[in-house]
């Protein structure tokens, strides 16, 4: 009887030692995956003619994440950027996305600067349902066929960027001539300056001079433009482009016979180029740093990167970063969960500020209706501190109305 | 009589390794290949390796074992992948008519363009390749409509494949390595046969010695339009796979570095050798992508690999290592 109490008590008390034993490291193994940092895809073009670009976007994304982290993580889980050089090459990106899903097993892609490649990127994400926050111009990317559910574009788009400079430049009776790079992005600005041009009405659009992207030697692309004795001329590219182009137009005399105006005026370009070159040349822009005089939360952004910095100012492009990453970790916290669903619940229709004033991520198409800042370039004497290179001449605000409609870009109401 | 005939000597029987490989060289790639997805860092990068490794040795058959140098390869990468890709967007017709369509665009603009371009020879023969893929590039870039011009070809992303009773999940990554490899192994199969054939021994003579293979009756020219064709359409698959792996067809599958990229890749692993092509894509695409992860700089360590396998292996890594194993020989 003894022995046999004896036996049982020992099977138990072993049963009970193995549980105990076993219980903790159950916990920590379970304790482990709620650890586990909150990966954020990031395939940016960290190689090739938008380098600088690319560079600036990824130093503010890792600035949102540092925020995030500091102020808890999503209940202490701490979140994680993986950057990856997708070469400006959407074949590229679209592997390193298909690796940072498969691989990974990344929360959500934010990133790529190019139409075709985000384009690429997107087709990989929304095949397998996961949230992918688009920072760089592109229509296309929020009509159909290629949107989804889960894509969101926090850029502008070239039909409100290029609609809003029009809008401020353009005036009936003028003459326009138009420059643009042969791919998405100037294909695109140069219909949104079309359409705004339209909707205005009397401005008559002279001439349309494509130029190979990359190109180096503007010279024999600008006599046409001189030729057309247009009172605008719309110069449609991006990085490197833009400050090559603009140098070489001015070089040749077009700015003393027309004014120049860029869909997007690059803060990066216009730091590798000079003040002489620029001056007086008028474009858009989501951001511009002065904007902080007027906008607490612009402060807030600008001085958390100068802190990171050593005092730097950020660039437009490199603000996109920051709201794109910005904008998930935030859904990922009021939704208290990194699942795409609550991400796209959070997300669709949002209302956020995160660096430049009020934003609403309309519901139809995932597009971020948002301001869109005018700038007139400063003469070299109107400079106040080094990186005081533009006027704010003008904001428009974000408004549904200077966005194509739902049903233009192919949405049934129903999706809403 | 029978005295004089001298006892034959028996060697103690010694395996020989080369020819043994040579021999069962598809299952030994095949098997390697296998087990590709546990060796490199991710599953969509040993697709790749996959992929560009046949487009090489589609390139090799003509390089390689025929000797013509052909700087215009991307169109039939391009072609197999847009053919595909059209087939899937815009017919809807299903995968395995696709890929199908994918070789049919590739071989017959591989005989267009080889039917135009093998009346030349050497540099020449390089130049004409290198215009007609570039022409074929334009084609695309303007032809929105159909190809999606420059922002690529999307909608073609593959959910389900059905194979007789059997459902897979394309998107798995294991599930579509293993498909795509099913498709390498029987091209890799088809290639051997093909060299192992007479007219492997044809297009290797046409090689080493294009007026001697004439004298001895061979059709050169009809043998080299056959060459390019078939390396056409080998090279035509491995786009038909790349479109069905990335699910889209980017412009830059036709253009002159894409050609390029199977130069470079024949040239790192071992031009006229079976195994070459694929170690010099493994090789290739394992620096581009390790390196990049570590450093922004990554093409300064690329350039300086390509420039000392340049120096020193001549041959390219797997050429290199077989003229070394055969210079050991007695």
């Amino acid at each position: 009887m003894d022995e046999t109490r004896f036996t049982i008590g020992r099977r138990a008390l072993l049963g009970g030692a193995i549980a105990t034993l076993s219980a903790p490291a159950l916990l920590l193994r379970a304790a482990r995956a709620e650890d586990e940092p909150i990966k954020i895809g990031f395939p940016t073009p960290l190689t090739g003619p938008f380098g600088a670009e690319a560079k600036d976007q990824v130093q503010c994304a890792q600035l949102a994440i540092k925020q995030f982290n500091a102020a808890g993580g999503l209940k202490g889980r701490q979140a994680e950027l993986l950057v990856r050089d997708d070469k400006l090459n959407p074949g590229e990106a679209a592997t390193r996305t298909l690796e940072l899903i498969e691989k990974d097993k990344v929360a959500c892609i934010v990133g790529a600067l190019s139409a075709s490649v985000q384009l690429a990127t997107n087709e990989v994400t929304k095949a397998r349902g996961v949230v992918y926050v688009s920072i760089s111009q592109s229509d296309a990317i929020t009509a159909a066929p290629d949107f989804s559910r889960t894509t969101f574009h926090e850029a502008l788009n070239p039909h409100m960027t290029a609609g809003a400079v029009a809008r401020h430049v353009f005036k009936p009776g003028m003459k326009v001539a138009i420059l643009l790079a042969d791919y998405a992005y100037g294909q695109e600005m140069a219909a949104g300056f079309r359409r705004a041009a339209e909707a205005i009405g009397g401005v008559d659009i002279v001439l349309e001079q494509k130029h190979p992207f990359g190109a180096a030697d503007y010279s024999t692309f600008i006599p046409a433009l001189r030729a057309a004795k247009a009172d605008v001329v719309c110069i449609c590219n991006f990085g490197r482009d833009q400050a090559n182009s603009i140098k070489q137009a001015v070089d040749l005399g077009l700015k003393r016979q027309s004014k120049i105006v860029v869909p997007v005026l690059l803060y990066n370009q216009r730091l590798a180029g000079s003040a002489d070159a620029f001056e007086g040349i008028i474009g858009g822009s989501n951001y511009y740093w002065t904007i902080e005089d007027r906008l607490p939360a612009a402060k807030a952004f600008n001085d958390a990167y100068r802190s990171e910095t050593n005092g730097n100012t950020p660039s437009d492009y490199g603000a996109y970063g920051y709201a794109g990453v910005r904008i998930v970790l935030d859904a990922m916290r009021r939704a208290g969960s990194v699942e795409p669903d609550a991400l796209v619940h959070e997300l669709e229709g949002a209302h956020y500020e995160t660096y430049k004033g009020p934003e609403t991520m309309r519901a139809c198409d995932h597009q971020a209706v948002q301001s869109v800042l005018i700038l007139d370039s400063k003469a070299k004497a109107a400079m106040k501190t080094p990186s005081d290179f533009f006027d704010i001449v003008a904001v428009e605000n974000g408004t549904e109305k200077n966005l194509r409609s739902c049903a233009d870009l192919g949405h049934t109401v129903a999706a809403q | 009589m029978i005295r004089d005939i001298a006892p034959v000597q028996i060697a103690p029987t010694r395996i020989d390794w080369p020819m043994l490989a040579q021999r069962w060289r598809v299952p030994l790639l095949a098997v390697g290949l296998a087990a590709l997805p546990w060796i490199v860092p991710s599953q969509a990068l040993a697709v790749n390796i996959l992929i560009f490794g046949l487009y090489a040795t589609g390139f090799n058959l003509l390089f390689g074992f025929t000797g013509m140098l052909s700087f215009g390869h991307a169109a039939f990468f391009g072609a197999g992948a847009y053919g595909t890709g059209i087939a899937l967007a815009r017919f809807g017709i299903g995968w395995f008519g696709a890929i199908g369509t994918g070789i049919a665009v590739a071989s017959a603009l591989a005989l267009l363009i080889g039917a135009l371009s093998i009346r030349s020879r050497g540099i020449y023969f390089s130049m004409v390749t290198l215009a007609l893929a570039q022409l074929i590039y334009y084609i695309a870039l303007q032809a929105t409509g159909w190809t999606g011009g420059e922002n690529g070809l999307r909608g073609l992303t593959v959910l389900t494949l059905h194979i007789g009773p059997l459902t897979l999940n394309f998107l798995d990554p294991t599930v579509k390595y293993y498909v795509i490899l099913a498709f390498v192994v029987a091209a890799l199969w088809a290639v051997s046969r093909l060299l192992n054939a007479p007219f492997g021994a044809a297009i290797e003579a046409i090689r080493e010695n294009e007026g001697r293979a004439a004298a001895c009756g061979y059709d050169v020219k009809r043998i080299k339009l056959v060459a390019f064709v078939l390396s056409g359409s080998i090279c035509g698959l491995a786009g038909a796979l790349n479109a069905l792996h990335l699910s889209i067809v980017p412009i830059d599958s036709l253009s002159y570095q894409t050609s390029g990229l199977a130069v470079i890749m024949v040239l790192l692993g071992g031009a006229g050798t079976f195994f070459g092509p694929f170690i010099g894509a493994a090789i290739f695409l394992l620096i581009e992508d390790v390196f990049s992860l570590w450093t922004v700089h990554w093409q300064l360590f690329a350039g300086m690999v390509f420039i000392l396998a340049v120096l020193f292996l001549p041959h390219g890594v797997w050429g290199t290592l077989v003229s070394w194993r055969k210079g050991r020989e007695p």
